[in-house]
Formats: structure tokens, C-alpha cells, sequence
């Protein structure tokens, strides 16, 4: 049995003289090098991603979002004439499993490239990790996690932009509309504190009196008392940082009880509403909500690639039995990869700090428009979408495929329409 | 007895060796990011034991000790630059007072009750820390490790060392008090309180002694998960997840015995580690749930009751 294997797989040595030399040739031709790398091992990218625990309902999406991307990128032939290759892990929504899984990724798996996961609680305690390595991140939503770390390789696939432009841009339409005054009503949770902070800070700086400011803990479901509380102190601005079972709460609480004439105008930090389930769940509820999103299907936010994204994702997110709509977050990862794809041509190497001067050199086009970054890896201009909710009837999740439902008032390269105020007239 | 007691400080030093080694053989890092992981649910599963199994009092309160112990790091980095050793013993300082009043406040109260005042001591606190700003409030806070000094050459690696430290503390303390009139009398306890008392078992002091040792170490082992993430926030450090675990690790191994929390704690906390590079999504979370039931129903004691079993029905078989 030995022997029979040893003189299969013994090579005389005529026969390898023959192979070597074609061989030689082969690789010497400009397709032979094409060839000779496509059979190469793939270009792999390693990353975390919550698919179990409190963030599974974004990084599903955001996920899949990165696959469409690796599918097509592939299907055209992959990068360098090498495959594209994901790999993935669960971190479970958790801070504590991300550095074993990232230091994995980078020392046992060693992987080509790294994509940070969805939100800023998994990626936070992995950015001293790529920043003492000297490795290439791609951020994913998460919020202002390189501002104390100072990674100068560090690139947020969000449109957040500055900190404070998320606040400002809700501000400028209630004042513009003739507010006065504003009340906050906070989560106690990460993301929401963090808007809380800046909209004080935004206000400070515009001697925008915050008439009422309120945190709530993270697992209120009764809204009544908050919402009258907030009424009585009559403000023109309220602006909510909540949380996906918070803001339904709300939404509720606000229907029974109204919240005055004269309030201009509400939403601004409402995580939840732009998920497909809650949008379908509140339905006429959402009614002159005037709330952040990340992308809408008005006719301003159509870019090249971004229809037959969306044809695709439709078709994937039912098998995948993820957000039917899947606006927010998963063309986003779709342009992450896209960022790296420009990146990767461009250089034609997979040299981390050369593709990291590139991404910070030069404005990149994707699906969701294009993408420029500042010093600090977020992005130079804020391209967070306010807009407002009209018309939208009940029970019904299919009509927020079609313009109109979600009118983008911000930014003003992308409006689609006017606010319509007070709140309580644009409810009707 | 003695022979037994210098093979288990030649075996703690050996384990010790061993993880020393390690830090200077293994280039990978990765080894060391889920070692630390693995040796702290040792820690705490141990620590956990003292009062949880010895006593028989559920404590479901980890993730309120763990998360202090983690805060307590934080707290002190930011407003001494407080070095680790400092971290660990003022957070275990910490943790025997918290210890102490759990033990005054709730040792009055048995079985359920106890647990459930356990589990409302988590969220009091998380909701406290939640509201504190300087340590970050719900936004969470990201912390930088200074420098690392000999002989170790990278961070994790000390931290790991310090965690197999811990663990061999954990595990003497553990062993002591099971072979000493402490362990006696809290089995006394743990079997009827009442009958236990009336034959001069001195039950309130040994509880309180059993929650400030077990508070000590649980807060202790929590220290250095600050520096472990270089990061801070109340829903992570107070994850009802490290109590659920823990309790999880200490039946599966058996409380019988120091060496039974041992045991579940490398089965379940390398299972997951494991889990989590290869399956990776949903299964994992059942794969746990599984286990979890196979043991309850299979192995009511224990891996170390399951291994009884087997070697007395072995040695009746012989006879």
C-alpha cells in the first residue's frame, strides 16, 4: 500500500523538468500571474458580529449587507484576481468576547483585512487592540469610539460625521420652524447618553434654554408620567434618545395623552424607527415624527449600485429571515466593502497602511453616496438624514418601500421636502 | 492529610510555572486573551462555591461583585492611576465590605429570598453606576493600560498571569475552608441551620465569614477586567451573564468538592470559548442550554458526583 502511493506520487526527473518549466512560462505571462492568483488562497476579512444578544437585529442585517458585497466582488472576478472570503464570528452583542475574538482573527486566523462589528459596545475594547498593532479597522455605526484612542487607521462606515452635527441638524429645523426652547428625554444607555450629551452641549452654545431634561433607566415602559411632565413645561423642540422598546413606549404614551401646541417639533435620536418590524407595529403612530436615518428610498439617496443592492437584499433578507427593508444599516456594509475594494485596486496591494492613506486621501464613491473621512476616521461631513414620517397608514410595511413616507428635511444636498409643523398637525 | 497538602502546593506551583512559561514561549496572543477568560470563570466560579456551595446559599449576585470589582479599577485609574496590585486589593477590600453587608442584610433570609435579594443587589447597583458620570455613566468609558513592565512583553500576558494567581488563591482559600472547622460547620449549615445552631454551630458568623471571603474573591477576580477590555459599561460588567455562568460551572462541576467548580469551570468556559470560533450564532447559545439540562437530569451532583458514582460502583463490582 506504501509502495503503490510513493510511485504515484513520485515525479521523475524528466517529467519535472517539463512541469517547471511550463509552469515557469505560465507565470510569466501576464494571465498566468492572474491565474496563478486566483488559485492563490482568498483575500480573507475577519471581523465580529452580533448575531446573538440585544444587537443581533442590526448585525444580521449589516452582515448580510457585507455579503451581498463579497458575492458581487467575487462574481467579478474577486480582488488582486483573488477571492474575496469572509470570516465571522458571534460576539454575542457582548464587550467581553470581542478582544479573544479579534486577537483570533488577527494571530490564529491571520486575516488579510479587519471589519469592526456592529455598534460602538462590541468595537470599543477592540480599538487599543488594532491601534497597538498597526491594523486597518473599518468601523461599523459605532459612535465616537476612535476620539480617545486616536487611530489614525480607523474608518467609520457611518454617516455620523462630526459629533455635535447629529444635534445641530435637528436644532436648525426647530429653529428654523421658530423654536425656542427644548426639552430632552434620554435613555440611561450608551448611544442615547451620548446624544443627550451633545444636544446639551448644542444647545449651551446657541443659549437654547433646555427647558425640560429627563433620563430614564433602560427598562421603562411607562411613559405617561414622563410624557406629562413634559408637556407642562410647554417646550417648542423635544428631542428623544431612546431605545428600540422605549421609543415604541413613547410613541404610545404621546398618542394617549398629546403633547401640546406647542411643540414644533419631536423625534431626532429615536433608535428603533428604522427598523422594519417597529415601523410596521407603530404604523399611524410614527405620523410627524421628524427622526434620524441612516438611508431612505427617496429619489435623492439612489447612487451607482444602489437599486440592484436593494434587489438583491430583498430577495436574501427573506431566506436570511432578517429586516425585510434593511435600510439603515446594510447598505452600509455593503459600502464598507466597497471602500475597501477602491482601496485595494487603488493601491493594488493589501498593504495596511498604504490602503489607510488612501481611504483618508480621497473621497469614495458607494452605494450610499459618496465618502469622504476626516483626521479622526469619522466621516468630513455629517450625512445623517433627518426626516419626517407622513401619511403612513397601519399594519402595513410595504408602503415604506415607496418615496414620501419618510420626507428628508436634512441635509439640504438630499431634502425631499418641507416640515410640516406644529407635531401635532402634522399627526393628522 | 499532609501529604496531600504538599502536593496540592506543588501542583499550584507547577500550574503557576507553567503559565509563566507560557507568557514567554507562545508568540500567538490569542491563547492568553481566552486563557484569561477561561481562568477568571475559575476564579469566580471557585470563589463563587464558598457561600453558593458550602453554605448552600444561592448567590446570584456575581455579576453585582464582578461588576464593582471592574468599576472599582476604573474608578482608580482615573483618579489615582492606581497600578493593578492596587486595583485587585482595594477592589477586594471593597468586595469583603459589600460581602459583609450582604451577609448582615440577607442572611436572615434563606433559600429563595436569599437569591432574590442577591439579584436585586445587581441591578441597585448597576443602576448606581449607571448614573455615576465619572466613571462614564451608561455611555460606558474606555481606559488606556500604561506601560507593561518586566518580565512580561505584552499586557495580556501579565493579566493572565495575574488571573492564574488569582485562580490559585481562589482554589487555597477554597481547599481551606473545606478541610477546616469552617467548611464543616457550614456543611453543618447548609444540611439544617437549626439543628446546627442548637449544637453550637456559630451559623451567623460562619455565614458572614463565608460572604466577605466569597465577596473578596468575586470582586477581586472582577479588578483587572477593566484592563482585560480597555473599556467600561454597566450593561457589560453587570451581565446577569457571569452570574448565570458561574452558578452554571459550579453545578456542573459539583460543590461538593474545591476541585468540582474547577472542573465545570474549564469544561463550560472552554466549551464556549470554543463554541464561539466555530459555531458560532445561535447553536452555541443551545449547545450551552443543552449541556446545561444533560447535567441537571444526568449528573445531579456533578461531574465530581458523577465520578463517585462511578468509581464506588466500580469498587463494588471488584469486591
Amino acid at each position: 500500500m506504501t509502495k503503490k502511493v510513493t510511485e504515484a506520487g513520485s515525479i521523475s526527473r524528466r517529467r519535472l523538468l517539463t512541469t517547471a518549466s511550463a509552469g515557469a512560462a505560465l507565470a510569466a505571462s501576464p494571465l498566468g500571474i492572474n491565474l496563478l492568483q486566483a488559485q492563490g488562497a482568498p483575500i480573507r476579512i475577519g471581523m465580529s458580529m452580533p448575531q446573538t444578544g440585544g444587537l443581533a437585529g442590526g448585525g444580521k442585517p449589516s452582515l448580510l449587507g457585507i455579503e451581498i458585497w463579497r458575492d458581487d466582488v467575487n462574481a467579478k472576478g474577486g480582488l488582486l484576481g483573488r477571492k474575496v472570503e469572509l470570516v465571522v464570528y458571534d460576539d454575542k452583542s457582548s464587550a467581553s468576547e470581542t478582544p479573544a475574538i479579534y486577537s483570533k482573527l488577527i494571530d490564529v486566523d491571520k486575516v488579510d483585512l479587519l471589519f469592526a462589528p456592529y455598534a460602538t459596545v462590541p468595537t470599543a475594547p477592540i480599538m487599543p487592540l488594532v491601534k497597538q498593532r498597526g491594523l486597518l479597522l473599518i468601523g461599523n455605526f459605532s459612535f465616537q469610539v476612535n476620539s480617545k484612542v486616536g487611530h489614525d487607521m480607523w474608518f467609520n462606515n457611518a454617516p455620523w460625521g462630526p459629533a455635535d452635527s447629529w444635534a445641530a441638524s435637528f436644532l436648525d429645523i426647530g429653529q428654523k420652524a421658530g423654536g425656542k426652547s427644548m426639552a430632552l428625554l434620554s435613555a440611561d444607555q450608551e448611544f442615547a447618553q451620548n446624544l443627550a450629551k451633545t444636544a446639551r452641549e448644542v444647545a449651551g452654545k446657541r443659549s437654547l434654554p433646555v427647558v425640560f431634561d429627563q433620563s430614564y433607566p433602560p427598562n421603562t415602559v411607562e411613559f405617561s408620567s414622563i410624557i406629562r411632565g413634559l408637556k407642562a413645561t410647554k417646550p417648542d423642540i423635544v428631542y428623544v434618545a431612546s431605545y428600540p422598546p422605549d421609543s415604541a413606549g413613547i410613541l404610545r404614551a404621546v398618542n394617549e395623552i398629546g403633547i401640546g401646541g406647542s411643540v414644533k417639533l419631536f423625534g431626532g435620536g429615536m433608535v428603533g424607527l428604522q427598523f422594519g418590524s417597529v415601523m410596521e407595529s407603530m404604523g399611524s403612530l410614527l405620523n410627524g415624527v421628524v427622526n434620524y436615518n441612516s438611508w431612505l428610498p427617496e429619489k435623492s439617496m439612489y447612487f451607482d449600485g444602489t437599486k440592484a443592492f436593494f434587489e438583491k437584499y430583498t430577495k436574501r433578507a427573506v431566506e436570511a429571515k432578517v429586516d425585510p427593508l434593511g435600510y439603515y444599516l446594510a447598505p452600509f456594509g455593503y459600502a464598507s466593502g466597497q471602500l475597501v475594494e477602491q482601496a485595494i485596486k487603488a493601491t493594488n496591494s493589501l498593504d495596511q497602511k498604504g490602503l489607510a492613506k488612501y481611504l483618508r486621501e480621497n473621497t469614495h464613491q458607494t452605494i450610499v453616496g459618496p465618502i469622504a473621512f476626516s483626521p479622526d476616521g469619522e466621516r468630513k461631513e455629517t450625512a445623517v438624514l433627518q426626516a419626517q414620517f407622513r401619511g403612513v397608514t397601519d399594519k402595513n410595511i410595504e408602503q415604506f418601500r415607496s418615496s414620501g413616507k419618510q420626507v428628508i428635511l436634512f441635509p439640504d444636498n438630499l431634502k425631499s421636502g418641507e416640515l410640516v409643523a406644529p407635531f401635532e398637525a402634522a399627526r393628522t | 492529610m499532609k501529604r496531600s497538602g504538599a502536593a496540592f502546593w506543588i501542583g499550584a506551583a507547577a500550574f503557576l510555572a507553567v503559565a509563566f512559561v507560557m507568557t514567554k514561549v507562545i508568540g500567538n496572543q490569542y491563547p492568553f486573551f481566552a486563557g484569561y477568560v477561561i481562568l477568571q470563570f475559575i476564579a469566580l466560579a471557585v470563589a463563587w462555591s464558598i457561600l453558593g456551595g458550602y453554605a448552600g446559599y444561592v448567590n446570584f449576585g456575581t455579576s453585582a461583585f464582578y461588576g464593582v470589582g471592574v468599576y472599582a479599577s476604573v474608578f482608580l485609574v482615573k483618579a489615582f492611576g492606581a497600578p493593578l496590585p492596587v486595583q485587585i486589593l482595594t477592589a477586594a477590600a471593597i468586595g469583603a465590605l459589600m460581602g459583609f453587608a450582604l451577609g448582615l442584610l440577607t442572611l436572615r433570609m434563606q433559600g429563595i429570598f436569599f437569591s432574590i435579594a442577591t439579584i436585586a443587589l445587581t441591578i441597585i447597583i448597576e443602576t448606581v453606576v449607571t448614573n455615576w458620570r465619572y466613571v462614564g455613566g451608561a455611555a460606558g468609558i474606555q481606559i488606556q493600560r500604561p506601560p507593561v513592565t518586566a518580565p512580561f512583553d505584552n499586557y495580556v500576558q501579565l493579566l493572565f498571569f495575574i488571573q492564574a494567581v488569582l485562580v490559585v488563591l481562589a482554589v487555597a482559600i477554597s481547599r481551606y475552608i473545606q478541610n477546616s472547622w469552617i467548611g464543616r460547620g457550614l456543611q453543618a449549615l447548609k444540611d439544617d441551620e437549626l439543628a446546627a445552631e442548637c449544637s453550637g454551630v456559630p451559623t451567623l458568623r460562619l455565614k458572614l465569614l463565608a460572604c466577605v471571603i466569597s465577596g473578596a474573591l468575586l470582586c477581586a477576580v472582577g479588578a483587572p477586567g477593566a484592563m482585560y477590555l480597555q473599556y467600561a459599561d454597566p450593561s457589560s460588567a453587570f451581565n446577569l451573564n457571569y452570574s448565570v455562568s458561574t452558578l452554571a460551572m459550579s453545578l456542573i462541576g459539583g460543590t461538593a468538592h474545591w476541585i468540582g467548580p474547577v472542573i465545570g469551570a474549564i469544561v463550560l468556559s472552554t466549551t464556549q470559548q470554543l463554541l464561539t470560533v466555530t459555531i458560532s450564532s445561535e447553536v452555541n447559545v443551545l449547545v450551552l442550554g443543552v449541556m446545561l439540562v444533560l447535567f441537571v437530569v444526568g449528573a445531579p451532583e456533578g461531574i465530581i458526583g458523577l465520578a463517585r458514582r462511578i468509581f464506588h460502583r466500580s469498587n463494588e463490582g471488584r469486591e
